[in-house]
């Protein structure tokens, strides 16, 4: 009995171990259906169909769930998207414009509109502010800054100021940021923001139905509120006195910036204002302008101190103008009174002047009056044409030269070695005193004075000591034949030549008689002085 | 700082104004409500370790002429919605305005506020008109304007509920953008 067990465990271990069949048939019933739903599984996996099948079951479900979560499926499927509407279009595009037909008009019609009013609004602008004082200097400032002159009009503009700027979240209203004035009683501006989104929303509703128009300006007395509208925020600010269209551009710029920079932001928005911190400066770059007031009063000193500045400028300008003309006209008066000369035109072009006229040549020379006259001797083309003068200044003068000429051409000759004057020169003697006496008489109606030389020379032979005390014998008889017939001795002067002043140098034997002689120069006192 | 914006909405002349007018920070005239249509107000709760800033939006009351705007309800992240005990009708009022809103928004937190609870034993509203609404666990408060019963726990109750739901997003989206 006691082998019974015993004989019964080694076979039942035999029948463990060694029976193949055994052992499947204990795998099956222990994992057998665990095994056909794991063959199941394995076959839904691997059929392709079947797989498409369970997918279509719960895709629209995990997309809308997915959706909810986050905006990765938005990124995922926007190449997706617009590749699908490429390829839709290329096939055939008039599906997708009959799709937008019933939008594209509205669409096109505002944005006309929207630039219409801008053009509009840019040219009233332009022709209000063309011809102004202002204008000029905003222009100059603009040239001198390098700043477009927009800029420098909304810097500038005197009658506007932005005292606050909302930055809001279009969808739910709320305030994702505020700027304002640190003068500004502020109420609270959350509460502020909701109510401004309220009436957006009140008026597009009340008034215009459900075409997507927007409340962009609300006046209320010398406030504005200018709103832009993005397509996730909205950029509100509120605006004393009469804002430049200039600032509406800066807040669509601004607005613009936002969006990009904060498009993450500003999709995921929750209901946390902290990401748009970083946009206060944006906001800050918003509140331009100055008060009224304190500008009118900067203003009114600039003009005064510009208006005395161009007095005085203008009066500068006149003071010189009047003072050229004056000297001009001295010039013109003293020309025409001045004997000797004849003006006949006198023409004055762009601080240019011309003169044409006679001159007779011993007048007053014309370039030395203008000189005096203080006007600019390059500015002044001159056209003398000579003539001869019959004033009385200039006959005596005519008459005292050509005697003075006369009176020079004399010449007495002498014998060799000789210091006597023979009977024929003693005659030639009556014509010098005569023209001597001529002379005398015209250089007292001209109030010249003048000496006589007389110059006693002699022929190159022999020794020049000799020579020298020769002519100055030759000279001095002269000289006293003429006191002999009344000429004062004080106008007389002996020179003794020598042989020094020939009449002809190297001349043939019968010349050398010529140069023994005494010959005359008159010297004028005045002309010595000169 | 967590800003949120709500949405009061009710039939007419539930005493929505009335409930929330001594808790909250208001600016503007009730005038704003006949007029506009709505009237902002504002709260501050602390949930969650946070402050969270209420921007509550008083919707006028649904009337025969007045219905509630889809526009004025965008972006709200909860809302309240206000029966007055004394009328039944304004519950069947309520029951339809929480269907339309859930079409506007979406299924946002939302408490429902049976108000003049201090006249309860003349309500028209009995037991059994909520039970279902309970058993779709619809938040369930009942305050008194008169009293000021309710009305902070309505505000908490709905804050917790919001920031819940604003903690679950932040996390997934947390864990995705990880």
């Amino acid at each position: 009995m006691s082998t019974g067990p015993s004989a019964r465990e080694p076979s039942s271990d035999q029948g463990a171990n060694g029976d193949p069949a055994g052992y499947a048939r204990l795998r099956e019933l222990l994992v057998g259906p665990e095994q056909a739903r794991l063959e199941e599984l394995q076959r839904r996996l691997d059929d392709r169909q079947l797989r498409t099948e369970d997918l279509s079951q719960v895709i629209a479900e995990a997309i809308a769930l997915r959706l909810r979560r986050d905006h990765a499926l938005q990124l995922a499927l926007n190449p997706l998207v617009e590749d699908a509407v490429r390829i839709s279009v290329a096939r055939d595009p008039s599906i997708l414009a009959n799709t937008l037909f019933p939008i594209i008009g509205a669409a096109v019609r505002k944005s006309v509109a929207h630039a219409l009013r801008g053009l509009v609004e840019s040219i009233n602008q332009t022709l209000e502010r063309s011809f102004s004082l202002e204008s000029l200097k905003w222009r100059i400032e603009a040239l001198r800054t390098g700043k477009s002159f927009g800029a420098i009009v909304l810097t500038h503009s005197l009658r506007y100021r932005v005292e606050q700027v909302f930055l809001i979240h279009r969808e739910t209203g709320l305030l994702l940021q505020h700027a304002a004035r640190a003068d500004q009683i502020v109420q609270d501006s959350d509460l502020v923001s909701g109510m401004l989104t309220a009436i957006q929303d009140f008026v597009r509703d009340s008034f215009t139905g459900a075409g997507g128009q927007e409340v962009e300006t609300i006046e209320l007395g010398e406030f504005n509120l200018w709103v832009q509208h993005g397509p996730a925020a909205t950029l509100a600010a509120v605006v004393s006195g009469t804002p430049p269209p200039e600032l509406r551009t800066l807040l669509e710029r601004t607005l613009e910036q936002i969006h990009s920079d904060f498009a993450m932001a500003l999709s995921t928005f929750k209901g946390d204002t902290a990401p748009f911190a970083e946009a206060q400066p944006l906001l800050q770059g918003c509140l331009l302008g100055r008060g009224a007031q304190t500008a009118k009063r900067k203003s009114r000193g600039f003009f005064i101190v510009a208006a005395v500045v161009v007095i005085a400028l203008i009066a500068a300008g006149l003071f010189l103008v009047v003072r050229h003309q004056s000297r001009w006209d001295k010039l013109l008066l003293r020309l025409r009174s001045e004997p000797g000369i004849v003006l006949t035109s006198a023409e004055e072009s762009w601080g240019s002047y011309r003169l044409t006229g006679l001159r007779d040549p011993l007048s007053a020379d014309p370039e030395a009056l203008i000189r005096a006259s203080g006007v600019n001797p390059a500015r002044v083309t001159a056209h003398w044409e000579p003539y001869v003068s019959l004033h009385a200044k200039f006959r005596a003068e005519r008459q005292f030269r050509s005697e003075k000429d006369a009176l020079e051409q004399q010449v007495l000759r002498f014998p060799l070695n000789s210091a006597q004057l023979g009977g024929e020169q003693l005659i030639r003697l009556d014509d010098v005193e005569a023209h001597l006496v001529n002379l005398q008489e015209h250089a007292a109606s001209t109030g010249q004075k003048f000496l006589l030389e007389v110059r006693g020379h002699t022929d190159p032979s022999g020794n020049e000591d000799k020579n020298a005390s020769l002519s100055e014998a030759r000279a001095d008889a002269v000289v006293k034949a003429l006191i002999d017939r009344g000429i004062s001795r004080e106008m007389l002067r002996i020179v003794a030549m020598g042989s020094r002043e020939p009449v002809r140098r190297n001349a043939a034997a019968y010349l050398t008689d010529l140069n023994r002689r005494v010959s005359f120069r008159v010297v004028v006192e005045a002309e010595g002085a000169r | 700082m967590i800003n949120k914006k709500i949405c009061m909405v009710g039939a007419f002349g539930v005493g929505k104004t009335s409930l929330v007018a001594r808790y909250v920070r208001s600016i503007f005239s009730d005038k704003y409500q006949t007029t506009v249509g709505v009237k902002i107000d504002k709260k501050v709760v602390q949930s969650c370790g946070a402050e969270v800033t209420l921007v509550l939006w008083d919707l006028a009351g649904e009337d025969a002429l007045t219905t509630v705007k889809p526009a004025q309800l965008k972006g709200a992240s909860g809302y309240i919605l206000v029966v007055d005990g004394l009328r039944r009708q304004t519950l069947e009022v309520a029951i339809d305005l929480q269907r339309r809103v859930t079409e506007a928004v979406g299924k946002v937190p939302f408490v429902c506020v049976l108000n003049k609870t201090d006249v309860r034993e003349t309500w028209e509203v009995k037991p059994a008109d909520l039970e279902p609404l309970a058993a779709q666990r619809w938040a369930l408060i009942e305050t008194s304007a008169k009293t000021g019963a309710g009305v902070g726990e309505l505000f908490q109750t709905l804050t917790d509920a919001m920031m819940q739901e604003h903690n679950a997003t932040d996390s997934t989206t947390g864990a995705v953008a990880g």
